[in-house]
């Protein structure tokens, strides 16, 4: 486990800093930039060329990516090239949005997909198993931007319930209000999410009931109930989590949707904003930051199989 | 079992709904707009109030010395910086004082002197002099200057400060336009020394506002300075919310999360028409949507296809599309001074445009590509697509990213067609250089600009000014789709909020909430 683990964390640093290659060369595709934006229409050739040369765009680029990477090894993810806004702070704050949206919708997603998914394997081929098959197709093929609009037409316009958009103008002061602006975008996301999810448990429970051990198990004279807890489950679990932990991974810049119908300033938000604005230098930050977070979360999924699963222990 | 019968049976019930009370309004709905209630006596208003207020763009920075776009303007000018003298968009944009009481000029029109209200203060509470004035206006002259708008001073040959109080600016020449530059942000008064580079972090303006929270992809709250030289704000903070999607919008505006919906999509008023709890303004705006042709480029360095692009185009048809608008036909909205009626020119004609494209040898047809910032609802150019297939011009249309359009079209003029909502106000200068991306090159219009800038009234200016439109129209330089009129929604019991040219300078401190 020890060799394992340090293998896996090798392998984590070598990801980041392919990523961080990829991310600074993939963002240097993008035409205009951020003197464009700063000059705007008042722009002339002679301001754009001192605003590039001030902001040290006009170096080459392995020169930027040798400068960018030296900063991030000290922990300097940057700052805006508009205003000033320090990298790491700014993606702080959008995560105090984003953190709670996104695992408050996983969690509702694990909520509906688990006793559902289950329930629809076990009577599947009955009207129960076919009938929630095709509610959660139903659910994957609703655009979460419908079911946002709705739910803030119902809940909100209608009955007034709720706030239609936005977070708090002094964000977590006020805990109760946070997390009131938050109940719809986590409706709306555990619903789509979890009808994806729900598929995901209801195939690996499926799969797991028609298994020789589960058949071995009630041989030996346990319930089929008996057997899927003892054996059944924690087999069934292996696909579910790693699909989760990609679900976990894809939402943190994936939420943008969601983020966009209720106004929520989040990551996925400010990177569409950023790029647009052309502030690479705060995108690239922010991106890799992201991209650290999303090798972290796979590389707990890894960990979590191992724990699940004592054969792959044995695998060096 | 049966409980989950409910879930289809819901799933049908929001769709259903969805139907019933969809933002989605008619588009051909007539907007109501109406005047506003008049603003009640203070000890009727609730002068600790705080209003919230939508709009749409949120600025990039805080820096409006060198950082672009109209969000800047529009936060900023009147409400946290200001300059000598102030233009008001209720009255057609009249050059007001400001930080100057009063100014005399010269008979020769060779020197402006500026007597300056003693009672400003700077956010920080030293007194705003006329040393600040004076090292304000040079980093504007400064040779090689960061300052956005250091061009618009180029008639300028000195800034002095006899005394505290007074200030003198002398000119190379005459220049018409120096007051109405000092009422925009190049006429912004900075304590002297003051690093630009920290105004994102602490704003130091002499406004009736500070600046008390950037929430980045959010909000802006504007705080009262309650040690404002002037006429103090009727509310106590004002909460910009930066909210894009228009429908997101109208239901904040609905559900009462903001008092002022600026910039309302004029297809999508109707759950504010006919209704007691909001009342709809309509104000001007100085919002030219143009279609830039490329002058420099075939096919329209020919006049002919530029005239027959124009009369192709039906500017009703693009004005029904955006919901709200008026033909402008030349480059001049109707609020300015210099403004005369060009819509007769290059009237909406298919067949008139059929000929011209002819006798350019276009008769078998033409295939052109038009670049248009994403920000813009498509149908305009959706109108445009079949406005030209109809003369035999296939359009393709390209939506770019705003810095992508920034560089490709403005920058590098490598572009056919462009829509661009010129939206700053008086900029008729854009056709005098030939340099500019439209790429018109006409000797008579630069000299008839550069005298009007020159003129020795403003009765002269202004009638250079009408031929410089005209000219600049006859020559199809571009062309005109409207000139935006924009709706703002405010609650009822919200009073003195403004409706004219919202985009480009938005005063706050007269908004107030009843008790």
């Amino acid at each position: 486990m020890t060799f394992w683990l340090l293998r896996r964390v090798a392998l984590f640093a070598v990801s980041l800093l392919v990523a961080s290659v990829l991310v600074f060369a993939l963002l240097r595709l993008l035409p205009g930039d951020v003197a464009a934006t700063i000059a705007g229409t008042d722009a002339t050739p002679q301001r754009l060329a001192a605003i590039r040369a001030e902001l040290g765009l006009d170096r080459s680029l392995p020169a930027q990516y040798g400068s960018w990477l030296a900063g991030v090894l000290r922990g300097d993810f940057g700052t805006s090239q508009l205003n000033g806004a320090s990298v790491s702070a700014e993606l702080g704050r959008k995560l105090s949005v984003t953190a709670p949206l996104v695992l408050g919708g996983a969690l509702l997603a694990v909520l509906v997909a688990l006793p559902f998914g289950v329930l629809a394997a076990v009577r599947n081929r009955t009207f129960v198993g076919t009938g929630i098959s095709a509610v959660s197709q139903v659910g994957i093929a609703v655009p979460t931007l419908w079911l946002g609009l709705v739910l803030v037409l119902v809940f909100s316009v209608q009955l007034g319930a709720l706030p239609a958009q936005g977070f708090p103008v002094d964000g977590w002061a006020d805990p109760g209000s946070a997390v009131r602006s938050l109940v719809l975008p986590w409706v709306a996301l555990g619903l789509t999410e979890g009808a994806v999810l729900l598929r995901f448990v209801r195939s690996a429970v499926l799969g797991v009931l028609h298994s020789d051990f589960l058949r071995t198990a009630r041989a030996k004279g346990l319930t089929r109930g008996q057997a899927l807890r003892a054996h059944g489950f924690r087999n069934a679990a292996l696909p579910v989590v790693s699909v989760l932990g990609v679900q976990l991974a894809t939402l943190i810049v994936g939420a943008v949707v969601v983020e966009r119908v209720f106004t929520l300033p989040g990551v996925g938000s400010m990177l569409v904003v950023d790029v647009g604005n052309r502030d690479l230098v705060k995108v690239q930050g922010e991106v890799f930051l992201v991209v650290a977070a999303v090798l972290v979360i796979s590389l707990l999924v890894d960990v979590a199989h191992r724990l699940i699963d004592p054969r792959l222990r044995e695998v060096r | 079992m049966r409980p989950l019968l409910w879930i289809p049976a819901a799933v049908v019930a929001l769709a259903a709904t969805t139907v019933a009370c969809g933002t989605g309004g008619d588009p051909g709905a007539p907007a109501t707009t109406a005047t506003q209630a008049a603003t009640p006596p203070d000890d009727q208003l609730d002068l600790g109030a705080t209003v919230d207020v939508r709009l749409i763009l949120e600025p990039v920075s805080l820096n409006p010395f060198s950082t672009s776009g109209v969000a800047v303007d529009q936060l900023l000018l009147d409400n946290v910086y200001e300059g000598l003298v102030s233009a008001d968009t209720a009255d057609g944009d009249k050059i007001v004082p400001r930080l100057a009481t009063s100014h005399e000029v010269s008979p020769d029109g060779l020197s402006y002197t500026f007597t300056l209200t003693p009672d400003a203060k700077f956010h920080d509470g030293s007194a705003l002099t006329s040393a600040d004035v004076v090292w304000s206006l040079q980093q504007q002259i400064a040779p090689g200057s960061k300052g956005l708008r250091a061009a618009e001073f180029a008639s300028v040959a000195a800034v002095s400060a006899p005394d505290p109080t007074t200030v003198k600016v002398d000119l190379k020449q005459r220049d018409t336009f120096l007051l109405w530059n000092l009422t925009q942000r190049g006429g912004i008064v900075y304590k002297k020394d003051t690093d630009f580079a920290t105004l994102d972090a602490k704003d130091n303006g002499s406004g009736p506002y500070t600046i008390a929270n950037w929430n980045r992809g959010a909000d802006i709250t504007l705080a009262r300075n309650d040690a404002y030289w002037g006429a103090k704000p009727k509310n106590a903070k004002v909460v910009l919310h930066y909210i894009p999607e228009p429908s997101a919008a109208n239901n904040a505006q609905t559900t009462g999360q903001t008092d002022v919906q600026t910039a309302a999509d004029a297809t999508l008023l109707q759950p504010f028409t006919a209704n007691p709890g909001f009342t709809i303004l309509r104000g001007t705006t100085t919002d030219k949507f143009t279609l830039a042709l490329n002058n420099k480029r075939a096919p329209f360095d020919n006049p002919d296809v530029r005239h027959a692009f124009r009369q192709a185009i039906n500017k009703e048809d693009v004005i029904a599309a955006y919901g709200a608008g008026i033909p402008i036909g030349g480059p001049v909205p109707p609020q300015d001074p210099w403004y005369t009626d060009l819509t007769g020119t290059d009237a909406h004609n298919p067949e008139g445009a059929k000929a011209l494209l002819a006798k350019a040898g276009h008769a078998g047809g033409l295939a052109v590509t038009l670049d248009v910032p994403n920000v813009y609802p498509r149908a305009i150019a959706d109108v445009l697509v079949s406005n030209l297939k109809q003369v035999g011009v296939t359009l393709t249309v390209r939506q770019v990213e705003f810095p992508t359009w920034l560089t490709r079209v403005f920058t590098n003029h490598d572009y056919e067609l462009s829509i661009v909502d010129h939206a700053e106000a008086r900029d008729i200068g854009n056709y005098a250089k030939p340099d500019y991306y439209f790429g018109y090159d006409n000797k008579q219009v630069q000299a008839d600009y550069a005298a009007a800038r020159a003129a020795a009234s403003d009765g002269e200016r202004d009638e250079l000014l009408r031929k410089v439109a005209k000219q600049a129209s006859d020559d199809a330089a571009t062309d005109w789709l409207f000139v935006n009129q924009t709706h703002t929604v405010v609650r009822t019991g919200v009073y003195g909020v403004p409706s004219a040219e919202t985009t480009n300078r938005f005063p706050l401190s007269g908004i107030a909430v009843g008790k």
